[in-house]
């Protein structure tokens, strides 16, 4: 079935099912490979885009729902305020290790950022604990998400 | 002699008022209209198949009312053929197996003639004699008409063969005896067809016939009585049936549908959702993707005029109210369940929003439905524990299941956390109210 979404301000249209998952559309599809697969079932957060501006669960978001809404990938994100100074604080704090659960993580901090400036503890814990990182780097991830807020990055 | 004899008659005086006690009045009998047979009503047509389909071949009309007998979803197994039967039923008691319904002849219903298949379906009594369980709603199937039990025999019959045995069910003594439903079905099947009440309209009489003979709503919806049959003096006031509530769906203003338009009452059956009510999911998710959404209009709307007339019977268990909108901030409104907040935010907060207005779908907002208005937070943790599909016409929607990957304890703090942000009170459930629940649930 032929379908039209609008991602990164782009529209795109391929041929998919309503009820296939964005993420399988992103990455098999389209080609987006920076969305990561991680669980499949929310768990993880590593399949983290943004509908209309909220982080939402790409793996179980069947693309008939998200017809006619703004889909923002890590492709994209940058180019968002929150987002340009998301990227730019993980860089200074050097939050990174692996990197597989970046993309998500940096998903979820820029929709956070964008909805709550200045966010303390208990909101970094509430919109990021659904994303899991297996390297530990949560302590780095919590103090870039500061960094970002206090516009004091270099 | 004397003696002996008066006691003899007392003894099976009082039985006889005890099972008539128990047994109370039949589904109908609420209506109290005078009724007659079927053949000679003539002011509408409530049995058969809606007018688009007058015309069409038997299958055909066999296969609409066996979707709207919704004989599939019991007879299926997840996973395998259609109709091959081996879906578990957990009971208290042990575990049973739904049969193959194929027309296979060995492991099917392939030998079945057409008295036998009418002795099933009405009767509750198997092709070598021996009778069946009352899983199969057989005291609610007694009210259709043979034209129609043949119809959807004939739609069966005209489905592939699927050899496929289930397995034996395990009940343990003395359910195991099937011969004993024998009086259970003396005193709790009717063994009648529907009979047309001339006083209600011929609408009405439609939608009668297909929520009771067909749709057997009351099977869930009523609670059940000692004899473990409906009690339909509280009709349709609600029950917990394969560890989900079943919730009140008698005209009730402030605990059944009293309050829903009509349109919302079209909407939740044909989609499985009515905005502000929620979705359906669990066994009435499964009611409407393979069952209701099938059914055309004209028979929808019966089945609501119907569902108006069903006196109101009130849930004192749920509150007068569902709760509004819940702050749109995590900081504000309830935080008491700081395990369940934990929870809550990692797997549920980015498609059911911190408002329960999801930012995902209207089908996933928590505002307004009863699963999370309910203090006992059944539906909830089952939700959790086994996830849902739906099929829409936008296409398939589901939310993963959640029983693997987290414990009792979490799942029991975050429905305690969910009921309590956005409902109208906080369920109290522990790690073992959970552990039942999953005992319960059927595959
Ligand atoms: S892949 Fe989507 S949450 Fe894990
Ligand atoms: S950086 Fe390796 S999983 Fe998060």
């Amino acid at each position: 079935m032929a379908t039209t979404l609008t991602i990164n301000g782009e529209t795109k249209s391929f041929d998919a099912p309503p009820d296939m998952p964005l993420l399988w559309v992103l990455r098999d599809i389209l080609g987006m490979t920076g969305t990561k697969f991680g669980c499949g079932i929310a768990q993880c957060g590593a399949c983290t885009v943004h509908v209309d501006g909220r982080a939402v669960r790409s793996c179980v978001l069947p693309i008939g729902t998200v017809a006619n809404r703004a889909i923002t990938t890590i492709e994209h994100v940058g180019s968002t305020p929150s987002g340009a100074k998301v990227q730019k604080a993980w860089l200074e704090a050097e939050v990174i290790q692996c990197g597989y659960c970046q993309s998500g993580q940096i998903m979820s901090a820029a929709a956070l950022l964008a909805a709550t400036p200045n966010p303390d503890d208990a909101d970094i814990d509430a919109a990021m604990a659904g994303n899991i990182c297996r390297c530990g780097t949560y302590v780095r991830i919590r103090e870039a998400i500061k960094l970002a807020a206090s516009g004091r990055q270099s | 002699m004397r003696i002996l004899a008066s006691i003899v008659v007392i003894a099976i005086v009082a039985v006889g008022i005890g099972v008539w006690i128990i047994r109370g009045p039949g589904p109908l009998d609420f209506a109290g209209g005078t009724k007659v047979a079927l053949g000679d009503y003539s002011a509408g047509k409530p049995a058969g198949v809606p007018a688009k389909l007058e015309k069409a071949s038997l299958v055909e009309r066999g296969e609409y009312l066996a979707k709207a007998a919704d004989c599939m979803v019991c007879h299926t197994k997840p996973g395998e053929k259609d109709y091959a039967g081996g879906l578990a039923f957990k009971l208290p008691f042990g575990t049973l197996y739904s049969t193959n319904i194929t027309p296979d002849k060995d492991t099917g219903i392939g030998n079945y003639s057409d008295q036998d298949f009418l002795n099933a379906v009405q009767r509750g009594k198997r092709h070598d004699g021996a009778r069946l369980y009352p899983a199969m709603p057989y005291t609610s199937y007694t009210y259709m008409n043979d034209e129609d039990v043949l119809a959807v025999k004939a739609y069966l019959f005209s489905l592939p063969a699927v050899r496929a045995k289930a397995p034996d069910n395990t009940l343990s003594f003395p359910f195991n005896q099937r011969w004993a439903m024998i009086f259970w079905s003396a005193v709790f099947n009717p063994d009648t067809r529907f009979a047309p009440d001339t006083s209600k309209s011929p609408e009405w009489n439609r939608g009668a016939y297909l929520a009771e003979a067909l749709a057997h709503c009351g099977e869930c919806h009523t609670p059940r009585n000692l004899g473990f049959a409906l009690d339909n003096r509280k009709k349709f006031a609600g029950a917990i049936t394969a560890g989900w509530h079943a919730f009140n769906i008698s005209s009730d203003k402030a605990t059944g549908l009293g309050n829903w338009s009509d349109e919302d009452l079209i909407s939740y059956l044909s989609v499985g959702h009515a905005p502000g009510h929620g979705s359906a999911s669990g066994p009435m998710g499964e009611a409407v993707d393979h069952s209701f959404s099938q059914f055309a209009p004209e028979d929808i709307r019966s089945i609501v005029a119907y569902l108006r007339s069903v006196p109101p019977q009130s849930s004192p268990d749920l509150p007068a109210t569902t709760a509004p909108v819940a702050p749109s901030s995590h900081k504000d409104g309830v935080t008491a369940d700081a395990r369940g907040k934990k929870v809550f935010a990692s797997a549920c907060a980015s498609c059911h929003g911190w408002s329960g207005e999801s930012p995902v779908s209207p089908m996933a907002t928590l505002t307004g439905t009863w699963a999370v208005n309910d203090p006992a937070a059944t539906n909830v943790a089952q939700i959790v524990i086994s996830g849902t599909i739906r099929h829409t016409p936008d296409g398939a929607l589901s939310m993963p299941a959640f029983g693997n990957a987290y414990s009792d304890d979490e799942i029991a703090a975050v429905a305690n956390y969910v009921t309590a942000r956005f409902g109208t009170k906080g369920s109290k459930l522990t790690a073992k109210d959970v552990a039942e629940l999953r005992e319960q649930t059927a595959e």
